[in-house]
């Protein structure tokens, strides 16, 4: 061919592959197991000055200023600036500015990312001047990656049955289901009255194991033992996955997610239940449903009655170069004060265990609520492969409750698609 | 009509070759320049780079030393081969295309025919009808067409329960789920082909028509004998365009059903989405380049095929 | 030049005159693909100014029960909106201006001018298009990082400034253009540039609409890329800050999304409402037969 740029490609992508072929990984550092999630040394906080950037998401981004002038009133040396960013692709906007090295110092991270941040080593562990045990467990265990801990849980959010007190009456059930035949009773109940459907639950989809997993861990199931192998199938598994496909088997949860939002639904009566985060306390108000007639339980109990956390953590990426700060920062957002004045701000709840003594949410029986579940609620493991697991999760979940593989079948599925991704 | 190409050029090049022929060669870079640097920085550059990753077994834990993963030859692309998800994704996104394309195609090409000679008045607010899904956020639009395909409360169903017609799960049911998807694009898009199709229709002489109908020809001969022969050029341009982007088809079932029910409407972008996402990177470049070759061999047949008889 | 004058619609109303025989089953034809096609446009409007709470009822609503205007309200309070509008407005005009300019130049050269390697560069330039933007995401950002753009406009717009798009575009529409309309030029004296400029340029009025048209729209509503690349506020554009303020961890504010939707909507409908009716422009080539 004539033109003279192609055997100069040609060559340019020979010498690429020869140099990546010079190159190849080193060796794999041993990863370290230890019972407590070990800390940096401490930080000079109280030294703190300079600039510090902060990446926040959504409503957190908007207000965090309020705290952030707060800390700045009593650490005149420092200046905090913050930055709102979408939810949407925040993750995508994370790992982009880690490898193209343009990050802020403290940024907000999805508990779920912590694994995959950490081990790509962006993130800097979390100094000794921290102390774990403010923090619920479920919480702080979101943080720690292969044995370190990496960030600070900021706050936190788990799940709960919602649920239709008035016509649970109508159906025969007056008490709170507090195992798991109550809770099957109570659908059964609820349809009984007349609801089409006497539970929500997600059949498949993205999202769904974190409806499912909580069955597991009450069956007694553990996503990883101490040896960092994935244990996703066994007894629990087959207890939790035909018990969460029998609602959808005896008709009592809709197969598909339903046309219109579940607040509507449940406030008009159409669904008896659902489960979900302390965010829908307000939008099932905003769809009209009538405080008296329904309320939030805690998870029922077969070995154990838990629940999933989530939220949101707080880290220092590894490239900061104002780290003595950015922890003063965050160890300031960690105060059980200004996590009662953040929850004011905007309704978070405190990751801090103290914070839930004060008034504004020991106060509240709903909230009260989300707060004794909080003690016994966990997360998944905090490894850099989670999403894709997760992703496998859910499509053996749809295959159950849609589809027609059995549960034997489907918790194989999912320990063989978990343990040939890895932990990363 | 053929536009005699090139007879009066060639005559004129043929006298000063050589000199003319190396000027013409610089005036033609000196157009290509401004373009080919910017090309070459930001678009061959980063494309190359994604070449050479699909080779290797690069993740996001590798993102801060890249140049120390493992070179991995094929076994990317035969891993992706022998995906059971990707084959899925692949049976997808073919019949999306095959049965999207045309669809569109003619939907696209009788708007544009419809306004641009079967209307006089009130075209603007027809063409801006028409292209306005294409403006409008897949975001409003995924909230309506769910109220309309909805299963219980959707308007379709309603409106074939009026017949007596027990309306399936248009998006939630696996044997629907895709045909809802394509039939959804289609309408997003033909305001995007009449658009282009518009403009090609007005490079056709007006008096070719009449010269026609004074012949006695009906409308449809006209259409047939008149627009689709002179129209070659812009349909294969729209082909290519459409099927380029259906190949690579994403927005809608990640709003509506995120590849759902049982991956029925798993694209193939959509699978390499959800792998970058995980942080896949050697393994999504290695689905990215797979794709090319598809569209790569999509648009030499439809250049086959749609070519302008020279 | 006289002959080569556009005229206004001459040629098209000559048709429509006979066409009208019979056309009015176009006209019912065509007004039901408008509603069908406008619905969800109207539904974002009227979205746009209902209460959350009435958007999250059961069942839906098409009118809202209690209009309010209190979405615009709280989107421009919270939005610095005059900044992302001028970062959204820069990028999108240079944009559109360097891949107009820049890719009709080269689908000239590949169209109307012959030189060695002419058809492998179309290829090459048709083959990016074939590639999927996924994977040249993260590459394209540690160049432009590297290249000390990150935060900047120059970061936003150089990636996109031309594309592939726009090359292929001009090309076929400029292939339409018969020969002898250039070579008399070129007998006359002029050079390439003129003939360009002045002569081929004009005739593409339908086919710059278009690619204006499609490469703003295009610009306009991109988030990613404007996600990724600015890093502190004042460099975001208006889908980046419409995300922000509408969509949570958990829930999505959809009245606010309705309300920003249609704010980013309106200057692509105004310009799109302004080109179209070059769509009309007849040219004429009647005069060379």
């Amino acid at each position: 061919m004539r033109s003279g740029r192609r055997p100069g490609a040609i060559l340019l992508a020979l010498g690429m592959i020869v140099a990546l072929a010079a190159c190849g990984r080193g060796d794999d550092e041993g990863g370290g197991e230890s019972a407590a999630a070990s800390q940096a040394p401490e930080v000079d906080t109280e030294a703190a000055s300079g600039e510090v950037t902060v990446w926040a998401m959504g409503a957190e981004g908007e207000n965090l200023e309020v705290l952030a002038d707060a800390f700045m009133a009593d650490n005149p040396d420092v200046t905090v600036d913050v930055t709102p960013v979408p939810f949407d692709a925040a993750h995508d906007r994370i790992v982009s500015a880690i490898a193209g090295g343009e990050g802020p110092d403290v940024t907000q991270i999805g508990t779920t990312w912590m694994g995959e941040f950490a081990t790509l080593g962006g993130l800097d562990p979390t100094p000794a001047n921290i102390d774990a045990s403010t923090f619920f467990e479920g919480a702080w265990d979101t943080t720690v990656v292969d044995g370190t801990s990496y960030g600070v849980p900021w706050y936190v959010e788990t799940r709960l049955l919602y649920y239709r007190t008035d016509l649970a009456e109508e159906g025969g059930v007056t008490e709170a289901p507090a195992t798991w035949d109550d809770l099957k009773a109570l659908a059964e109940g609820i349809q009984g009255a007349g609801a089409e459907y006497g539970i929500n639950l997600q059949p498949g989809g993205t999202g769904s194991w974190q409806q499912y997993m909580p069955f597991f861990w009450q069956a007694g199931g553990e996503i990883m033992d101490d040896a960092g192998a994935f244990t996703l199938d066994g007894e629990p598994c087959v207890e939790a996955l035909t018990f969460y496909d029998s609602f959808f088997e005896e008709g009592l949860a809709a197969p598909a997610a339903g046309d219109v939002p579940i607040e509507g639904q449940f406030a008009n009566g159409d669904v008896g239940g659902f489960v979900s985060g302390p965010w829908m306390i307000g939008i099932v108000t905003d769809a009209g449903a009538d405080p008296e007639t329904w309320t939030v339980a805690h998870q029922p109990t077969e070995e154990a009655g838990t629940s999933f956390v989530g939220g949101s953590n707080l880290g220092v990426l590894s490239d900061s170069d104002n780290k003595e700060a950015a922890w003063a920062f965050i160890e300031y957002l960690s105060q059980p004060e200004v996590q009662v004045t953040w929850y004011e701000t905007i309704n978070s709840l405190p990751s801090v265990q103290s914070a839930w003594d004060d008034e504004a949410l020991a106060g509240d029986d709903l909230l009260a609520a989300f707060g004794e579940q909080l003690d016994d609620a966990k997360a998944p493991p905090a490894i850099a492969t989670w999403e894709e697991v997760a992703a496998e999760i859910d499509a053996v979940i749809e295959q159950v409750t849609v589809g027609d593989l059995s549960a034997e079948d489907g918790c194989a599925a999912m320990q063989e698609a978990a343990s040939s991704i890895g932990a990363g | 009509m053929t536009t005699p190409s090139g007879t009066v050029g060639a005559d004129h090049s043929a006298s000063t070759a050589g000199r003319s022929r190396t000027r013409e060669t610089l005036v033609a870079w000196s157009f290509a320049l401004p373009f080919l640097l910017l090309f070459g920085v930001f678009m061959a550059g980063p494309i190359a780079a994604a070449l050479v990753t699909s080779f290797t077994d690069l993740r996001v834990t590798d993102i801060r030393n890249p140049l120390s993963v493992d070179f991995v030859g094929l076994a990317n692309y035969l891993d992706v081969l022998g995906d059971a998800r990707f084959q899925k994704a692949a049976a997808n996104t073919t019949v999306f295309v095959l049965v999207g394309v045309p669809l569109t195609m003619a939907l696209g090409l009788a708007a544009a025919v419809g306004v641009n000679q079967g209307v006089v008045r009130f075209r603007t607010i027809f063409r801006v009808g028409f292209y306005l899904p294409v403006v409008t956020s897949i975001v409003a639009i995924a909230v309506v067409w769910r109220l309309l395909l909805g299963s219980e409360a959707g308007l379709v169903n309603a409106i074939l329960a009026g017949f007596g017609v027990d309306g399936p799960g248009w998006l939630s049911d696996e044997r629907y789920a895709l045909w809802s998807i394509i039939f959804m694009a289609a309408w997003r898009n033909l305001g995007f082909l009449m658009v282009i199709f518009l403009a090609g229709l007005q490079t056709i002489p007006g008096d070719l028509y009449e010269a026609a109908e004074v012949d006695g020809a009906g409308r449809w001969q006209r259409f047939q004998r008149i627009t689709l022969p002179l129209m070659r050029p812009t349909l294969l341009f729209g082909a290519v365009i459409t099927g380029i982007g259906y190949v690579q088809f994403f927005e809608e079932p990640f709003v509506m059903t995120e590849g759902g029910p049982l991956n029925s409407t798993l694209s193939l972008a959509l699978y390499a989405y959800d792998q970058f996402s995980f942080g896949n990177y050697g393994y999504t470049a290695s689905i990215a380049f797979i794709l090319f070759i598809a569209i790569a061999m999509l648009t030499l047949i439809q250049f086959r095929l749609l070519r302008p008889a020279t | 030049m006289s002959t080569l004058a556009p005229t206004h619609g001459d040629a098209p109303t000559k048709n429509n005159a006979r066409g009208d025989r019979g056309g009015w089953w176009i006209y019912i034809l065509l007004v039901i693909g408008i509603i069908l096609l406008v619905g969800p446009f109207i539904w974002m409007v009227l979205g746009s100014i209902k209460t959350t709470g009435e958007l999250r009822q059961v069942p839906p609503t098409w009118l809202p029960e209690n209009p309010t205007l209190n979405n615009y309200a709280e989107l421009f309070d919270r939005l610095s909106f005059v900044r992302y509008f001028f970062n959204s407005a820069i990028v999108a005009i240079a944009v559109t201006a360097g891949n107009v300019i820049f890719c009709s130049m080269l689908g000239y050269a590949l169209a109307k001018l012959t030189f060695p390697g002419k058809r492998i560069l179309f290829a090459v330039v048709l083959g990016t298009l074939m590639v999927p933007a996924i994977v040249t995401f993260m590459p394209l950002f540690v160049l432009v990082a590297n290249l000390n753009l990150v935060n900047t406009h120059a970061g936003l717009i150089l990636p996109f400034l031309v594309g592939a798009f726009g090359v292929f575009l001009m090309r076929q529409f400029i292939g339409g253009i018969p020969d002898e309309l250039l070579d008399a030029a070129r007998v006359d004296g002029a050079g390439e540039h003129y003939i360009f400029w002045r002569i081929v340029m004009p005739l593409c009025g339908p086919a710059i609409a278009t690619l204006t048209i499609l490469t703003f729209l295009g610009s306009w509503n991109s988030f990613l890329w404007p996600l990724v690349v600015a890093n502190t506020e004042d460099m975001y554009t208006l889908p980046v800050a419409i995300a922000l303020f509408a969509t949570g961890q958990q829930e999505t504010n959809v009245a606010l999304l309705m309300a920003g939707s249609v704010v980013v909507i309106l200057p692509v409908l105004i310009i799109f409402i302004f080109l179209q009716r070059y769509f009309t422009q007849g040219i004429a080539m009647t005069g060379i037969k």
